[in-house]
């Protein structure tokens, strides 16, 4: 097909023909996700589903939506995997730079406040709903923070597409003060609720424990989708396949390689 | 296109279907909102605050899309602490209201806010201004706001009276937001409340289960009939 | 001054090594670049002292200001060529130099009202008017593309705080005083005003005063002619700068001159 240069407006047109006739305009499929967090006894737990989807299809059946803000602050992602890719690494960069300038250790709200800022300026056009965790000098903090740049403290959160799924879990087991074992098992049972649950989302599941003392990640702490050994074996038995005649060719071709110019590259 | 649709503008957007009120009296203002944040039909937050410190001495509710509220509340922070630094005095009431007004109403096709500023300080003590949708500002004894107010202007009018002390008009605040929140679905959850004075700022807090209860309708169908009375028409036999 | 030839004037903002600052600036038509001429923050305050006098008074219920105005010409209308001027409602303004500098100057001060007025809703304070005006000052003895003003500024209003009184000076300085005094005039003036117990005083009284200091700091020698301009802020006035009404000046001359008589 002829495509001419510059800009292609035909997708405009399309719109507004369909505007015309009164109908709807294609829907927008939101990528799905179900991410958590978690405030407990020492600190604070996040959790992630490990589903990439494009549309209908599985992009990645094992990618990692907790991403790195500093060693104590970290960051889940929903939304366009691009927009919270890329978002959580400009913020992480710039939190760098900023415990560089000021000689201290880097706070929750700083990488919260440097967020939504980010986000409002793009007025909801970087599609990035983030859960933000992490321990610093004022002790364990818990975020979410909305694409068009809202943010909310709160003791447990989730968000993405099975983050109804996942509340469900939250609102009716949550308590406060629990230790370190209640709540990762609140959270992998709550990320449980959204693979099973939630179409958008699936796979295994990740936890980050941020504690004063360190950050702990489990990378499919729970592997509930494993793939079985088949039951079968599918391959045709040697000989199956009847044949009339037979040829060999040889496919390899001899070629004479002359050498044109110069001597060789000292390459030495 | 004959209008801008802001309703299509903003989809997905985070929003406080609020309820909010300020209220002054003698020795202060009263501020106080309901808790509920909603995307679309979900409940995204149900413990919101949404009474925002700006100064020592004044607070603002906020209505209207979470993500422009909070904005502007920052950066009218900012340039309260600017002005502090530059006056070496609190900023009055009046500047600050001035200040949100200016952003929304030089913002006003960008931006989904509806706020009430109420504070006190040393010039003319408690007062309350209202900045509606386009970026107005009314100075106010008494001012409702968000999707759950309109329920509520008529109880206002007829129940708020002048020379109230502080315990009066925080029973009116409770009550006229507990009415609001009764009636919108977008408004509900917790009453958050904060007293400002001179003397600093108290925080109340109302959970969800001790909301002031009003007349919430009885069985009708299911009740059982009243004993009828002799004199009643008696029920006709049927055979 | 040893400004020209001494090697420290040649780049834009120079210190001399006495710690002075000199403000140089090349001349751009002059043949000759190595001729360069100074023009100081200290020459800046020449011009200032060439000026008729000025004076600001802040007592307790209120401010005045009186300047000496130099009549140069017989043909001049009288009440012309204000030196005392209104920057807003409550806040006036006397300056002391280049009459033209003080024009400018009051432009930007009423900017800087109105400025206030239409982010805040707010009357603005007299301090933060002359602190924007120090700033903005002090801009001009920073680049070589420009001179410092000649002109000492006396600001005087009453609002939130009660009634105030600013001196910004060509430097950049910016002070607070009781009573104030710039131009030819102003040691004396100064002399006369410390004599007095300005928080006690009325603006009436003070009104008087400020009249009998600046016939009492004209020197007829030198300079012939002179109109007294005052103009005042207080609860009188419902707290506008407005001239002090003609009877009162009337007054107030005719006591200056006895007084003047009396002194000799």
């Amino acid at each position: 097909m002829y495509r001419s240069s510059g800009f292609d407006f035909s997708n405009s047109i399309r719109n507004h023909s369909l505007a015309e006739k009164g109908l709807p305009l294609p829907k927008v499929t939101s990528t799905g996700t179900t991410i958590v967090g978690c405030v407990f006894k020492d600190g604070i737990i996040l959790g992630a589903d490990t589903r990439a989807t494009e549309g209908p299809i599985v992009a990645d059946k094992n990618c990692e939506k907790i991403h790195y803000i500093s060693e104590s602050i970290r960051c889940c992602g929903a939304g366009t995997a691009a927009d919270t890719e890329f978002v959580t690494a400009t913020i992480s960069s710039n939190m760098d730079l900023h415990a560089l300038s000021t000689g201290r250790k880097p706070r929750v709200v700083t990488a919260m406040t440097l967020l939504k800022q980010h986000l409002f300026r793009y007025q909801g056009h970087v599609g990035a709903a983030l859960v933000l965790g992490g321990v610093d000098v004022t002790g364990p903090q818990l975020f979410t923070i909305h694409p068009h740049g809202s943010t909310d403290k709160l003791p447990y959160v989730t968000m993405g597409s099975g983050s109804l799924a996942a509340m469900a879990i939250f609102e009716s087991s949550w308590q406060p003060n629990m230790t370190r074992e209640q709540a990762l098992q609140l959270v992998t049972t709550a990320i449980s609720a959204g693979i099973f649950n939630d179409l958008g989302s699936g796979s295994n599941v990740d936890a980050c424990i941020i504690t004063a003392t360190g950050t702990e990640m489990l990378r499919n702490f729970v592997k509930p989708n494993e793939r079985v050994e088949k039951e079968r074996k599918y391959t045709f038995r040697r000989g199956a396949t009847a044949w009339k005649s037979e040829s060999i060719r040889k496919l390899i071709v001899n070629e004479q390689v002359t050498p044109v110019a110069g001597e060789a590259m000292d390459v030495s | 296109m004959d209008h801008i649709d802001m309703d299509r503008l903003k989809t997905g957007e985070v929003n406080l279907g609020t309820s909010i009120m300020a209220v002054q009296f003698d020795g202060g203002v009263v501020v106080g909102a309901d808790s509920r944040t909603t995307t679309g039909s979900y409940i995204a937050n149900r413990v919101t605050d949404k009474l925002t410190h700006v100064h020592d001495r004044i607070y603002c509710c906020r209505s209207g899309s979470a993500a422009d509220t909070q904005a502007i509340a920052d950066a009218v922070y900012y340039h309260c602490q600017i002005l502090t630094q530059i006056h070496g005095a609190p900023p009055s009431v009046a500047a600050t209201a001035a200040s949100f007004a200016k952003l929304c109403y030089e913002n006003k096709d960008t931006l989904s806010a509806g706020i009430i500023v109420g504070g006190w300080d040393n010039e003319v003590g408690p007062s309350v201004y209202n900045i509606p949708l386009g970026g107005g500002l009314f100075r106010q004894p008494w001012a409702i706001g968000g999707s759950g107010s309109t329920y509520v202007y008529g109880y206002c009018d007829a129940t708020y009276q002048d020379g109230w002390g502080r315990d009066e008009t925080v029973e009116f605040v409770k009550n006229t937001l507990a009415l609001a929140m009764s009636r919108d679905g977008s408004s509900g959850g917790v009453i958050r409340m904060c007293v400002i004075t001179e003397e600093g700022v108290e925080r109340l807090f109302v959970p969800g289960n001790q909301l002031p209860k009003f007349w919430e309708g009885k069985e009708v169908l299911s009740t059982p009939l009243k004993k009828t009375s002799e004199n009643a028409p008696a029920p006709m036999l049927i055979e | 001054m040893t400004s020209i030839g001494t090697g420290y004037d040649l780049s834009a903002s120079t210190y001399s090594p006495d710690g002075r600052i000199f403000q140089v600036r090349h001349h751009i038509t002059d043949p000759h670049p190595a001729q360069t001429y100074a023009i100081q923050v200290e020459y800046a305050n020449k011009a200032v002292e060439n000026s008729g006098t000025a004076i600001g008074l802040r007592v307790k219920d209120g401010v005045v200001l009186a300047v000496e105005k130099f009549v140069h010409s017989k043909l001049l209308v009288p009440g012309a060529n204000r030196r005392v001027q209104t920057v807003d409602r409550h806040i006036g303004m006397a300056t002391a130099g280049l009459l033209a500098d003080g024009r400018s100057v009051s432009n930007r001060a009423r900017d800087e009202c109105a400025n206030v007025r239409n982010n805040f809703r707010e009357q603005p304070t007299v301090k933060y008017i002359s602190d924007r005006l120090a700033l903005y000052a002090q801009m001009y003895t920073l680049y070589s593309s420009v001179r410092p003003f000649g002109i000492s500024t006396i600001l005087a209003g009453v609002d939130k705080t009660g009634p105030s009184l600013y001196v910004v000076e060509p430097s950049g300085v910016c002070l607070g005083y009781h009573g104030a005094a710039i131009g030819k005039g102003r040691q004396l003036a100064k002399t006369e005003l410390e004599k007095l117990k300005l928080s006690e005083l009325t603006t009436r009284e003070a009104a008087m005063e400020a009249a009998r200091i600046i016939y009492l700091v004209h020197d007829d020698n030198k300079e012939k002619e002179f109109e007294l301009e005052m103009s005042w802020v207080c609860s009188e006035t419902n707290g506008l700068h407005v001239p002090v009404p003609a009877d009162l000046l009337a007054e107030a001359e005719r006591k200056a001159k006895e007084a003047l008589e009396n002194f000799e």
